[in-house]
């Protein structure tokens, strides 16, 4: 079987489900379902108790198949990151840790330096670590030195919907790396994911796409379709390029062609 | 139900209450509360927070043997949605 492999975890599901900006906790959780994702991330927060319902981690972990994957999204240095890392673990039980730090709320982009030196330690210490980075191939490959379990370079900006932008330096990360490399953020469109999977990505992970859409159970499983059909794509192979037409049919013994 | 508010008060008064922060906000208790009881009192069961006290974690079998004190800082924090 074709299964996505995270260190010692198997999954068989390649779509990572975000589990932020959705109207309603109802909502996210028929659209993690329509997903069939198996790892979903949350958000560690300070309780509230006029909102109650924020609370997460009661209804995900009572869903049979699911894994958390915690992030240390609000932190802005490697220090708060590891912390936010322990307590996750403490709470979630959960080897898996989204490292997640972007000092700069304008454009969101991970700090590759704190990001760096907050994966170092996390890993010694036993985490499977996926690092929210840059499309950088020389940070990706640093990071994969120190023990992560996969890589997680951005398409584009979070939440931009800007797909893609890139393609070409992912490329570069997806040839050279010995760890799964998984796109994260920027997604808009199922075909966005689907041209990862073609691409070699090991797996996508959605968010705002889903939570944005009118539907977020049916847009689910839009990327839960586009998601394995890239996947399968990427397995058959795809054909190789030409700069020229190739025609399919037969261009001789046309009808009153004289021979 | 005047007088029910009333006897709440009265017993209030005759304990000793204390100031801790809670999630950077004051919160008065009874003196001698566990975190445990903090925990009752926000109308929780306690599994699905983690907590912190003066930047420790302490564990769901330590809540109810930490006892609180003046000053301390207590966090409590869930899983809410993310990406």
């Amino acid at each position: 079987m074709d299964h996505l492999q995270l260190a010692a975890h198997t999954f068989s599901s390649r779509l990572i489900l975000g589990t932020g900006k959705f109207s309603s906790a109802a909502l996210m959780l028929e659209a993690v379902k329509a997903s069939g994702a198996q790892l979903v991330t949350v958000a560690l927060r300070r309780f509230n108790r006029e909102q109650l319902e924020d609370d997460l981690f009661g209804p995900l972990s009572e869903m049979p198949g699911i894994t958390l994957m915690p992030n240390t999204s609000g932190a802005s240095t490697a220090a708060e990151a590891i912390k936010a890392a322990h307590i996750s673990r403490e709470l979630s039980g959960s080897p898996f840790i989204k490292v997640e730090i972007h000092p700069n709320p304008q454009h969101l982009m991970p700090d590759p330096i704190e990001t760096m030196e907050a994966a170092r330690v996390l890993a010694s210490e036993g985490f499977l670590v996926m690092p929210y980075i840059s499309p950088d191939p020389v940070l990706a490959k640093r990071l994969e030195d120190v023990g992560c379990a996969s890589v997680m370079p951005l398409g584009s900006a979070i939440g931009s919907g800007q797909g893609l932008a890139s393609a070409a330096m992912l490329s570069i990360i997806i040839r050279e790396s010995s760890i799964p490399v998984i796109v994260d953020a920027g997604l808009r469109a199922p075909s966005e994911a689907a041209r990862a999977m073609e691409m070699g990505c090991s797996a996508v992970l959605v968010n705002s796409a889903i939570a944005a859409s009118d539907n977020p159970a049916e847009m689910a499983a839009a990327f839960r379709d586009a998601t394995d059909a890239g996947r399968r794509a990427f397995k058959a192979g795809l054909m190789r390029e030409s700069s020229e037409a190739v025609a399919t049919s037969p261009l001789t013994s046309f009808l009153g062609e004289q021979s | 139900m005047q007088l029910k508010k009333r006897a709440k008060e009265i017993v209030q008064k005759s304990l000793k209450m204390i100031t801790i922060q809670l999630n950077g906000e004051p919160e008065s208790l009874p003196e001698a509360s566990a975190l445990s009881d903090l925990l009752a009192h926000i109308g929780s069961d306690g599994k699905t927070l983690a907590t912190l006290v003066n930047d420790q974690v302490v564990r769901p079998p330590e809540r109810t043997a930490h006892i609180l004190r003046e000053g301390d800082r207590v966090e409590i924090l869930v899983f809410a949605g993310g990406g």
